[in-house]
């Protein structure tokens, strides 16, 4: 448990642009938006988040969706709550 | 008829106790008119007065500048959404108008908070991403899903005109598919600068016809007086009417005669 919050955390840490799209969901929970349109609101093109956005979905902070032909994203708030509090708990152990 | 009062007691008297439900409402009005601040009131007063919950749409970049501006005004949104009774959703306007895009984007909303009152801000935003010709057919789709669902709906529409001399709510055709419009602008009286508010439709219901003055406040839009000194607002040429002019004229007059002036 300790490990896996340990290497959540790693991962979340691990690069400036999942730093942006976490401030950006956590400012904006009610976002849901194409990975274009995800990259145009913190001023990056597709490509620089392609790699993150789905990084993020398979630590299941972000959902996808289909609408039309299109994937979306948007927070998953259950999620986003347990992984904070787990974090919480781990950056209080260290101490 | 049930009627969706908007909290704000000046501007339900003039909407006769308040929209009706269940109808299509264009708020139009130039940047910087308060548009997002009345749509905003609407939902609020709505949650918290009157037990409907209620969902803000909107095609801004930077949203959360929206929850700090409430904020500024004494909602807490964020507080709201803990609450389960409202939603923000941001989204690019593209996405609305796919097929089975409003049911897709809003349907869970819809499922989970069952409101009575949402707002799209805006469709100015919707013009920009689909083609002129396409746009009547998608709003028309989307205040159609939003009536099918029992939903009242407030649409925002920006007016790039401040002032001038002439007024037009849309270029694009859209004011007979909404039930009610209700215009902001900005005149010019004697050098300042004033806001009027009036209601331009409201279909199946009487209401005010005439201009009020509003202001933008720290706890909101508040609707004053009539503007029942001027006319020509709307064609921003306002003058006095005649009435007053003689009133004027009368004082003027009685004023020299105290003073001896002959």
């Amino acid at each position: 448990m300790v490990e896996q919050t340990r290497n959540i955390l790693e991962r979340l840490l691990s690069s400036d642009v999942k730093a942006d799209l976490l401030v950006l969901f956590h400012k904006n929970p009610g976002l849901i938006d194409t990975m274009e349109g995800i990259g145009r609101r913190i001023g990056r093109m597709t490509s620089a988040v392609d790699a993150e956005i789905r990084d993020l979905v398979e630590m299941g902070l972000l959902k996808v969706k289909i609408i039309g032909a299109a994937q979306v994203y948007s927070l998953d708030k259950t999620r986003d709550k347990s992984i904070l509090e787990e974090a919480a708990v781990h950056i209080k152990s260290i101490n | 008829m049930t009627r969706l009062k908007t909290g704000i007691t000046e501007f339900d008297e003039m909407l006769r106790g308040g929209f009706l439900e269940g109808d299509a409402v264009m708020v139009a009005g130039a940047a910087g008119s308060g548009k997002t601040t009345l749509a905003l009131q609407h939902l609020v007063n709505g949650a918290t007065k009157y037990g409907q919950n209620g969902v803000y749409v909107t095609f801004e970049q930077l949203p959360d500048q929206i929850y700090r501006d409430a904020a500024g005004f004494g909602w807490d949104l964020k507080k709201l959404e803990e609450e389960g009774k409202f939603q923000l959703i941001c989204t690019s306007p593209d996405l609305l108008v796919t097929k089975n895009g409003a049911e897709d984007l809003l349907g869970d909303t819809i499922r989970e908070l069952n409101p009575r009152r949402l707002v799209v801000d805006s469709l100015s935003h919707l013009q920009m991403f689909v083609p002129e010709s396409d746009v009547r057919r998608e709003v028309y789709r989307l205040v159609m899903f939003l009536k099918t669902k029992g939903i009242s709906s407030m649409l925002l529409w920006e007016n790039p005109q401040i002032l001038g001399n002439s007024y037009s709510i849309t270029d694009v055709g859209l004011s007979f598919m909404v039930d009610a419009i209700v215009a902001l602008r900005a005149v010019e009286i004697e050098s300042s600068m004033r806001r009027a508010l009036g209601i331009l439709k409201m279909r199946g219901s009487d209401h005010d016809k005439h201009l009020r003055e509003y202001e933008i406040t720290p706890h909101g839009i508040r609707v004053d007086q009539p503007f029942s000194e001027y006319e020509g607002l709307m064609s921003g040429s306002p003058r006095r009417v005649a009435s007053e002019k003689f009133v004027d004229m009368f004082r003027s007059v009685s004023d020299k005669k105290k003073h001896g002036v002959s």
